[in-house]
């Protein structure tokens, strides 16, 4: 990076961001009164400037202003002189200190107008001359004073929107048919039902039920031993064993934790131009997957990720032996923040990185679009950005451990996971000379950034880059120790106001806060913290309307193909309503209930009757409710990604079944990525799909191809697309072929006569056994591709396994394997 | 007949003949055959007709990597030249490294870095005042491609895929062919929130140039026992769920699939290439480096329907960063000069340059002023870019840098006016070409963009 004048400013805005008292750099007011216009000067602005005030500018800066979005006023001299957030728009006589003239130059990116182009620079000349001359401007009836804005209230007409108003339990319905509900969430779906005289589609075959739970709670196919064990079993509990079963399995924090994943953009690298690793992100994922197995309570999981460090230190844990332990999880929960994208290399780019981690957290927890609300009140949803910045701030007051980017390539503030005896003892001195090394590094950088090309810029990049080598040594001197990507207390502090979104355009203090349509509470001023301690309460307070509805919708989505409402990661007016909006308060009262245990949700979900039904056609039902929204069917899905990879491995006896640690990445000292160069990697590993190391610069090349989630942005729901390049997979792949091969070894060592193995094979990928039709078919299939193979040259010992190799892999193509119903 | 539906018939010819005398159901044999007039439902990339009569068919977008210098390609400054040495906002001013000369009928000044491209100077519509862009190489990159500076977006072919569909199935709609990753890796061709099937397919020259496109299956016969067995598989599945379009297209995407890992070599296929055409690249028989490569391959692409074709000249590294010295510019425009130039002439005298828009861009222009002793550094405040058939008025410069380069002295193209009036060549109406994603309709321009009619013939 040698963008001389994007380090200029690299450097001038981390100066303002050490000093978090600098006032803004505002214009002085000038006084109002001038000497009078003479009769030729007033002439040159009817003539020349109105018009051009009145085309360019009056639509946004004007009494007449629709929607004004500034305070800005050049409709009158005083408005003019007075100003907007950044000061006075003219300085009489110096067009080079008047930011109007500023703006129409374009020069500076960050203060152009009009926004909408460019001036003609002869009208740029008649602006500038016009200054020159004093601004002389005869409209001096002063502006209506901008009245001044309204503290935001949120209307009661905005808290009427359904996902605003407090959850409420519902009346469960009253049914015709009483035999068929086995529970509340029955009632529910069979009163939808018949109220458009429609009834449910019968239970799903056993064998059916048992590859459909498996999938659900494991994301891997049942076991020959689990299928004939659930079909022998008669107990009327038998399918409740099978959930109990399931969700005990280590499995189900893998399938279930990669849905968490999903919606916070996890990766393994920052997403910065040259993409750095995160070597330590892996604890991260493993705190996810093992909340999951643990039934943590999904309030505390979420308080442990925005605030796990301040949980910690609070001790919220009684203090036991394993009280370090207990501590080092929540430090490495709140990776969850740490996480978020990374931009450029640039530090004055970091606001991107919060704006990232503002617009995760209201999607993947409150299930809204708080983001569009950076710019300009959110246009739909009663949020104003006031309410932004109130948890812009939050975060802004919270320390981001440092991934390392092209210009400073060492990480920084990863948070030590060790007693702290041993942190004072032992790392303390190194973390003070790292601390002081990196300091002069910057300034070194700084510094050099802003010379003009020399023997001085030559020699700091030198020094520079001498010191950046001595970092290197002082980390690979370094006792190991273990350590978390994470988060920590920063420099409380309130953001301002980021004007039009502009971070180097501020506007007033915002205190930190929480959302107004969700109770608006604020931090006690002086608060000496972040606040993430208080924002964790408030996001997991139950009278919070969001989200238990949210968390309960995504489970239900997963479990039926749709959420009751359709728009999981959108519970604002944009957003779809819920289907069965009662429903939805009934299972988001009883999640809370059940102390938020998601475990408890997912058996109440299984065990209705609802989602047991066969998956069947109809097509009286299709034309009346095409998307089988009341339910009566079940949806048929196609596996994902991780379903479909961990199945063919699982199914060949590939599957490394032991959960992923770290990846093999270089150490610290070798890194040397650029935006050039940037780091690209795959670690290969026959563990299950959530282990593989995910990039943010380069999407895993399986799972681009099969809908895997973004990892620079909230996956609510996976896209479903059907493309040829998933069919070349499975013609072409290594990994197909190779996997259809090993499980052709795996069938001749378990059942070495052919009809058997033909069963064998439809069981393991199909979870049936193969009818008379298929077994007649395979059977002619093996001897009639035996002489083509004859003919291309596979030998004669190995063409028994390439056969049925050819017949497997065809078997795992086909949409039967594919699809769950 | 085309070779498409003669390639379907021979398909159908495989289908049949192994039904004969098997064990194969003849309903399912039927079913599977009728596949192929019913393909076309609920497919998102079916042609769809544009918003208003287009000006071109398609795009071939050809992307310098790394920043092409203004200053050394079209846009000569004289005072830059007069000025060398002196110090500009505190920076020291380097003079124009190549000369420049007016190239054909209409004179456009083009440098010397580009010999050949000069002499289809009547059909280039030279932009000077391209802005809106940003000083790293990542998120420029991104930004032209995808309108957004920060966060990934749908790329400009993704949205032409969405808003056109593709006239050949047997090819992807949006083609990148990228020897190497560029900035902000596979993110230039994410279609992002759109329908995946409209992202970007990158073909690499080489052994793979599509990943998983060379049948493993031993011989062809086996592939065909293999997809007929599947057809049966899928088809007694499909039985009893007549009207599922997810299965359906997913047995469509088994024949799609077949058809590409035949079409694709055929299109790579450069030995049915005259020696003159090669010549015309410049394009040594047989080989697969360099843009001429792609160019030809390009060409190839654009005959056979791929709507939009990405040519990305080099990745992150060895490109048009000129940081040091301006000379390494010499290979750079050497790899791609007579390229392009071949390119430009073989569409106009097949026919095609009149319904092909052809642009050329780069990421970001170069600093007026030094950053190594005779480099410049990257410059997102104007920058040189040019179109040319599809619509476009030939031998016309339009726009205009100050006397340094350093701004935009008049008539400002902003990427997202850029981006407005490409769709529009295609009659897309930037405003109409919407998604809903998250709550909201997003759009390649944002809330901008202006079509820039002046341009137009």
């Amino acid at each position: 990076m040698r963008a001389s004048r994007a380090t200029a400013r690299l450097v001038c805005v981390l100066t303002l961001a050490w000093c978090p008292s600098a006032g803004p750099l505002v214009a002085q007011v000038t006084d109002a009164a001038g000497p009078a216009p003479t009769a030729q000067q007033l002439e040159f602005f009817e003539k020349h400037v109105r018009p051009l005030l009145i085309t360019h500018c009056y639509a946004c800066h004007s009494a007449e202003a629709d929607a004004p979005e500034t305070e800005l006023r050049l409709d009158s001299r005083p408005g003019i002189l007075q100003g907007g957030a950044r000061g006075a728009a003219v300085v009489p006589g110096e067009p080079e200190k008047s930011l109007l003239i500023k703006a129409v130059r374009y020069a500076d990116p960050l203060l152009q107008m009009p926004p909408s182009g460019r001036l003609a620079p002869r009208e740029v000349d008649v602006l500038v001359e016009w200054v020159r001359m004093g601004a002389p401007d005869p409209r001096s009836e002063a502006a209506q004073p901008a009245a001044p804005k309204q503290p935001y209230t949120v209307s009661a007409e905005a808290r009427q929107w359904w996902s605003f108003q407090p959850m409420r339990e519902p009346a469960v319905p009253v049914v015709q048919n009483e035999r068929w509900p086995a529970c509340e969430i029955d009632r529910f779906v069979l009163a939808g039902l018949e109220a458009h005289g429609m009834t449910p589609a019968p239970p799903a075959e056993k064998r059916v039920l048992i590859r459909r739970a498996t999938f659900a709670l494991t994301g891997l196919p049942p076991t020959l031993e689990e299928i004939d064990a659930f079909v022998a079993d008669d107990a009327t509990d038998a399918f409740a064993k099978a959930v109990d079963r399931l969700l005990a399995s280590p499995h189900y924090g893998e399938r279930w934790g990669r849905r968490w994943l999903d919606l916070v953009r996890y990766a393994d690298t920052s997403g910065c131009n040259s993409d750095f690793p995160i070597p330590e992100a892996y604890r991260y994922r493993n705190y996810v997957i093992d909340s999951f197995n643990r039934d943590k309570p999904y309030d505390r999981f979420l308080r442990e990720q925005l605030a796990g460090d301040l949980l910690a230190a609070e001790g919220e844990d009684s203090p036991s032996e394993d009280s370090n332990q207990r501590r080092y999880e929540q430090i490495v929960a709140t990776g969850y923040l740490a996480i978020s994208r990374r931009f450029s290399s640039l530090a004055e780019e970091f606001h991107l990185t919060l704006d990232d981690t503002v617009d995760n957290f209201g999607k993947a927890i409150l299930g809204l679009t708080i983001s569009c609300a950076r710019c300009h009140a959110h246009k739909f949803d009663p949020i104003p950005q006031e309410d932004y910045y109130a948890l812009y701030g939050i975060f802004q007051s919270t320390t981001y451990s440092f991934p390392g980017t092209e210009i400073y390539r060492h990480t920084q503030d990863l948070v030590p996971l060790v007693p702290a005896e041993r942190r004072h003892k032992e790392l303390l001195p190194y973390l003070e000379r790292t601390a002081e090394l990196d300091a002069r590094i910057f300034a070194t950088y700084s510094h050099m950034a802003t010379l003009d090309t020399g023997d001085e810029k030559n020699e700091l990049r030198a020094r520079w880059q001498a010191m950046q080598k001595e970092r290197d040594e002082l980390v690979k001197s370094l006792p190991d120790f273990p350590k978390a990507y994470a988060a920590s207390e920063g420099t409380p502090i309130n953001a301002r106001l980021h004007l039009k979104g502009n971070p180097e355009s501020l506007g007033p203090e915002i205190p930190r806060g929480f959302l107004q349509i969700l109770g608006g509470q604020k931090l006690a001023a002086g608060q000496p913290a972040s606040g993430r301690r208080q924002l964790a309460e408030w996001i997991t307070d139950p009278q919070n309307p969001l989200t238990a509805r949210v968390m309960v919708n995504r489970v239900w989505q997963h479990h039926f193909g749709r959420g009751l409402v359709r728009t999981p990661d959108d519970f604002g007016t944009r957003g779809a309503p819920p289907t069965h909006p009662e429903l939805l308060d009934y299972l988001a009262l009883r999640f809370i209930e059940d102390g938020w245990s998601l475990k408890a949700l997912h058996r109440r979900i299984l065990l209705s009757r609802a989602w047991q039904t066969a998956c069947l056609e109809n097509a009286d039902y299709a034309r009346r409710d095409p998307d089988n929204e009341r339910l009566w069917t079940f949806n048929r899905r196609r596996l994902e990604a991780e379903e479909f990879r961990d199945a063919m491995l699982a199914i060949s006896g590939a599957l490394d079944r032991s959960p992923g640690g770290a990846h093999p990445f270089k150490p610290e000292w070798e890194w040397r990525y650029s935006q050039h160069q940037p780091f690209v990697d795959d670690f290969a590993t026959n563990r299950r799909t959530v282990y593989l190391m995910q990039q943010r610069i380069r999407q895993q090349p399986f799972l681009a191809v099969f809908d895997g989630a973004d990892t620079n942005a909230a996956t609510g729901v996976r896209q479903v697309s059907t493309t040829p390049q998933q069919a070349l997979f499975l013609l072409n792949s290594e990994f197909a072929h190779e996997q259809a091969a090993l499980l052709a070894d795996r069938l001749a060592r378990e059942a070495p006569q052919s009809r058997a193995r033909l069963d064998r094979a439809f069981r393991l990928a199909l979870g049936r056994p193969a009818t008379g039709v298929e077994t007649d078919e395979g059977l002619e299939y093996i001897e009639r591709i035996e002489p083509l193979l004859a003919s291309a040259g596979i030998a004669d010992r190995d063409r028994s396994r390439a056969a049925w190799a050819s017949y497997l892999r065809v078997l795992l193509s086909g949409n039967e394997f594919m699809f769950i119903e | 007949m085309t070779t498409l539906q003669a390639r379907r018939w021979e398909r159908r010819h495989v289908i049949q003949s192994l039904a004969c005398g098997s064990l194969l159901l003849p309903g399912i044999v039927a079913d599977l055959l009728a596949e192929d007039t019913s393909r076309q439902s609920a497919d998102p990339l079916v042609p769809r007709p544009p918003h208003y009569a287009p000006r071109a068919k398609r795009v071939i977008y050809l992307f310098m990597t790394g920043g092409v210098s203004h200053l050394e390609s079209f846009d000569p400054k004289p005072k830059l030249a007069a000025d060398a040495g002196q110090k500009y906002n505190g920076r020291t001013l380097l003079g124009p490294q190549f000369k420049f000369a007016p190239a054909g009928q209409c004179g456009t000044p083009v440098s010397e870095l580009f010999p050949s491209i000069a002499t289809c100077a009547d059909d280039l519509c030279v932009v000077r005042s391209l802005t809106g862009s940003h000083f790293e190489h990542f998120q420029a990159t991104l930004g032209v491609h995808t309108g957004s500076l920060t966060v990934k977006r749908p790329s400009i072919g993704s949205w032409v895929s969405y808003g056109l569909g593709t006239d050949n199935r047997d090819l992807p709609s949006f083609v990148v062919l990228a020897p190497h990753l560029p900035y902000a890796g596979t993110q230039v061709w994410s279609s992002d929130f759109l329908p995946v099937c409209h992202q970007g397919t990158r073909v690499a020259p080489g052994d793979e140039p599509i990943q998983n496109l060379h049948r493993r299956s031993p011989t062809s016969a086996v592939q065909e026992m293999e997809l007929d067995l599947l057809a049966r598989f899928n088809g007694r599945h499909r039985q009893d769920r007549p009207s599922d379009p997810l299965l359906t297209g997913r047995i469509q995407s088994f024949e799609t699939a077949f058809g590409m890992q035949r079409a694709m070599p055929d299109v790579l296929d450069l030995s049915q290439e005259s020696p003159s055409t090669l010549a015309l690249y410049g394009l040594e028989p047989g080989s697969t480096d360099g843009f001429a490569w792609q160019c030809l391959v390009a060409r190839r692409m654009a005959e056979r329907g791929v709507r939009f074709i990405e040519l990305i000249d080099t990745g992150s590294s060895n490109n048009w960063d000129s940081h040091t010295n301006m000379q390494d510019h010499v290979a750079k425009a050497k790899n791609v000069d007579q390229a392009i130039a071949g390119l430009l002439k073989d569409l106009k005298q097949r026919g095609m340059l009149d319904e092909t828009l052809v642009v050329w861009t780069t990421e970001f222009g170069r600093t007026p002023h030094t950053d190594g002793p005779t480099g410049r550094s990257h410059h997102p405040y104007v920058f040189s870019s040019w179109l040319a058939g599809g619509g476009v008025r030939g031998g016309i410069v339009y726009g205009a840098s100050d006397d340094y380069g350093y701004e935009v002295a008049e008539n400002a193209v902003h990427i997202h006016d850029f981006h407005a009036t490409i769709l529009h060549l295609l009659g897309l109406d930037h405003e109409r070409l919407t998604y809903r994603h998250a709550g909201r309709d997003f759009r390649l321009t944002d809330v901008h963009g202006r079509i820039v009619t002046d341009i137009i013939a």
